[in-house]
């Protein structure tokens, strides 16, 4: 307590000031110097406090929150203050990143480490580097696409943004109006052909799109990258397959809407009409007819205009440009798509158990196969060990299971209630292993050796599995894991659940420990 | 083809957005699937009696399937592999064929991305030519099944090795 007091003073003293060098000798006091938000003092102040707490599972989030703060923030400019936080911050917990704040590190550290083993060099170095662009963990992607290595990670966030979310969209256009302009393909439904003819095309929007758009260096990289930047915007999956569906739709329709000079002429009053909308469930529509207008031109101040303007109701998804955003009919599409794409992987963050502290994309991605391939592993020995037991049961056993699960299925529903109610609060009220285990495997075998009610015998069962959701509510994941651990111990094939435990122990450490 | 498509009324903002992923299909945790799911695996273990583990697996997998009630687009692909496999396995390798044969232009700009994404799509069954949003969506309902389908093994496991242990007691006893 008394080292957040510590900290907090040191923050709320350094307020106001703003030293231009950061060669204040104290721990830290510099570093919020430039911030006169309170909401980035009361971040860094809680980000100091849970140091104290917990320090790897809140740092990764704690920084990211920083960081993305500081992205808002820092809008344009102030690079060193924002890189030198940076690496103020991370040089409390990992490697300096950058020459300047080193002599301030030795400083720093002290009082750091002193307050009981911040793992220095813990955490890895890609971890802070990886800061500015965890702010934007599913852009960065795209920026990492466009400009290779072109600085944009330390150059300013938010100014970016809107670059970055042009990108995907403009690239997607490229690649349609090029299918247009060119040869008709025919509702192509690989994934070779749009791609191929996406790298052609890209080339020159590309260089259109540079210009028109970003800013003076930004362009430089766009041309100087552009082969790079093809192979990787020509091999991205997701605008290839949008691109596949934009252009399916676009030959499905296709009225002979040739050079993309007519489109401008013939198609003024059909962006009138369905300028932003989206079919039900299908963004073909719409990428359809910004295809048409997008063709020719880019960015017509009078095409926004119509597009921003008309909403006639029809039976379409609309969509509106938010504020400081592309409002290129095109970006929408791909913000509506991107959108949905990361509101599923919430949805599997939910699901999979320790992805709550991990974000973006790839690293999201990663969990979950890991999940996957860990359930489908358990699932495997699982069956291996009920093909082992199931021969050796007499017809006996293995027909008083079915009739407590067949027969009473009817009955369960009633019965079921009160037995888990009062099945689950043993189990809940005593999170301890051995209690549970004890309570099942008597029941278990009073189940069986003289079967009273059958009630009784089902509850146990699911009360283990209900109970082992329950314990995962109250619990954290390591001790529903152990309880499976030590339930498996007491098991007879000791070959599967070891193996099985491993298995699941390796994947959870996986999991928790990042 | 895709079988999310989110109901749209006639002016469907943006910015609601719950309305689209939070409903899955089919609820894993309630007791109820449970209880289906554990019925149904029993039939299939009984039915099974002398397959091996790999037969116990495809049991096990094919009572899930069933238990999603047809509504997810992996326990379709699970349940038609089961159906196709015995007299169709000639015809499921030469689309395996073609499949590979269209891989290697992918290959030629490899990336850790797509990867992913491609390891995913053989992981959860049936989702091969799926876009990515369809196939982070069939994730989510195999994941929460199978998480479903690990406890009811587990439990019904325990239950016959209890029921073993018991058993050789009561012979000894006896």
């Amino acid at each position: 307590m008394e080292n957040d007091a510590f900290w907090g003073s040191n923050w709320h003293s350094a307020m106001g000031k703003r030293p231009p060098s950061m060669s204040s000798a104290a721990d830290g006091q510099s570093l919020p110097c430039f911030v006169n938000d309170a909401d980035l003092e009361t971040a860094l102040s809680s980000l100091v406090s849970s140091q104290s707490s917990h320090l790897a599972a809140s740092y990764g989030a704690e920084m990211r929150a920083v960081s993305g703060r500081l992205g808002t923030i820092c809008n344009s400019g102030e690079i060193s203050l924002v890189s030198q936080l940076h690496s103020a911050h991370s040089s409390c917990y990992s490697t300096p990143l950058n020459s300047p704040p080193k002599p301030n590190l030795s400083a720093r550290d002290h009082p750091v480490q002193g307050r009981g083993g911040f793992p220095g060099p813990a955490n890895p170095s890609p971890g802070g580097q990886l800061m500015p662009l965890s702010a934007d963990p599913w852009f960065a992607e795209g920026a990492a696409r466009l400009s290779r290595g072109g600085g944009m990670s330390s150059s300013s966030f938010a100014g970016q943004l809107g670059i970055l979310l042009e990108t995907p969209g403009k690239l997607s256009r490229a690649s349609s109006s090029k299918s247009l302009a060119g040869s008709r393909i025919g509702a192509p439904e690989n994934g070779n052909e749009p791609r191929v003819l996406g790298t052609a095309l890209m080339e020159m929007e590309t260089r259109s799109r540079f210009r028109g758009s970003l800013t003076p260096e930004a362009s430089e990289l766009g041309n100087g990258r552009e082969e790079s930047s093809i192979e990787e915007a020509s091999s991205l999956r997701g605008t290839s397959d949008s691109n596949a569906r934009k252009r399916k739709a676009v030959a499905g329709k296709g009225k002979g809407k040739e050079p993309p000079s007519t489109y401008s002429t013939t198609n003024m009053t059909e962006e009138n009409s369905d300028a932003k909308r989206y079919k039900p469930g299908e963004i073909n529509a719409v990428v359809k007819m910004e295809t048409e207008q997008n063709g020719d031109v880019d960015g017509e101040p009078r095409k926004e205009d119509d597009n921003k303007a008309p909403e006639p109701p029809k039976d379409y998804i609309h969509v509106r440009a938010r504020r400081g955003q592309a409002t290129d009919a095109h970006s929408l599409a791909e913000r509506v798509r991107r959108e949905k794409i990361s509101k599923r992987m919430k949805f599997l963050q939910d699901l999979v158990p320790g992805c709550n502290k991990v974000t973006g994309k790839a690293v999201m991605l990663d969990e979950i196969i890991n999940y996957v391939q860990s359930l489908q592993r358990q699932v495997e020995f699982l069956s291996m060990k009920l093909a082992t037991l199931n021969p050796q049961l007499d017809n006996m056993d293995i027909l008083i299971p079915k009739q407590m699960y067949q027969g009473h299925g009817t009955m369960l529903q009633p019965v079921y209630p009160p037995e888990m109610a009062s099945a689950a609060y043993p189990y809940s009220h005593q999170p301890q292993v051995s209690p549970l285990q004890g309570i099942e495997t008597s029941d278990l075998e009073s189940q069986f050796v003289n079967p009273p009610s059958r009630s009784v015998q089902l509850a146990p069962i699911y009360g283990f599995s209900d109970a082992t959701s329950q314990l995962g509510d109250f619990c954290e994941e390591d001790d529903l894991q152990s309880v499976a651990q030590i339930v498996f111990r007491h098991n007879q094939e000791t070959a599967f659940s070891s193996a099985s435990l491993h298995e699941q122990m390796q994947a959870n450490q996986m999991k928790i420990e990042p | 083809m895709i079988t999310s498509s989110s109901p749209s009324p006639a002016s469907r903002k943006k910015t609601e957005s719950s309305g689209g992923k939070a409903q899955p299909p089919t609820k894993w945790g309630t007791a109820g699937q449970q209880r289906a799911y554990g019925r149904r695996l029993l039939d299939a273990l009984r039915a099974t009696a002398a397959g091996g583990p790999l037969a116990v697996k495809a049991s096990a997998d094919t009572a899930l399937a069933l238990t999603a009630r047809g509504q997810s687009r992996w326990s379709r692909a699970i349940l038609l592999g089961r159906c196709r496999s015995r007299s169709r396995r000639k015809l499921l390798r030469v689309t395996g064929k073609i499949g590979r044969a269209r891989a290697p232009p992918a290959a030629a700009a490899p990336r850790v991305r797509p990867d992913r994404m491609r390891v995913l799509r053989r992981l959860v069954p049936g989702c091969r030519k799926l876009s990515e949003q369809s196939v982070l969506k069939e994730a989510a309902d195999y994941v929460a099944a199978l998480e479903m389908q690990v406890k009811a093994m587990k439990a019904l496991a325990e239950a016959f090795s209890a029921a073993r242990a018991a058993e050789a007691e009561a012979r000894r006893g006896v």
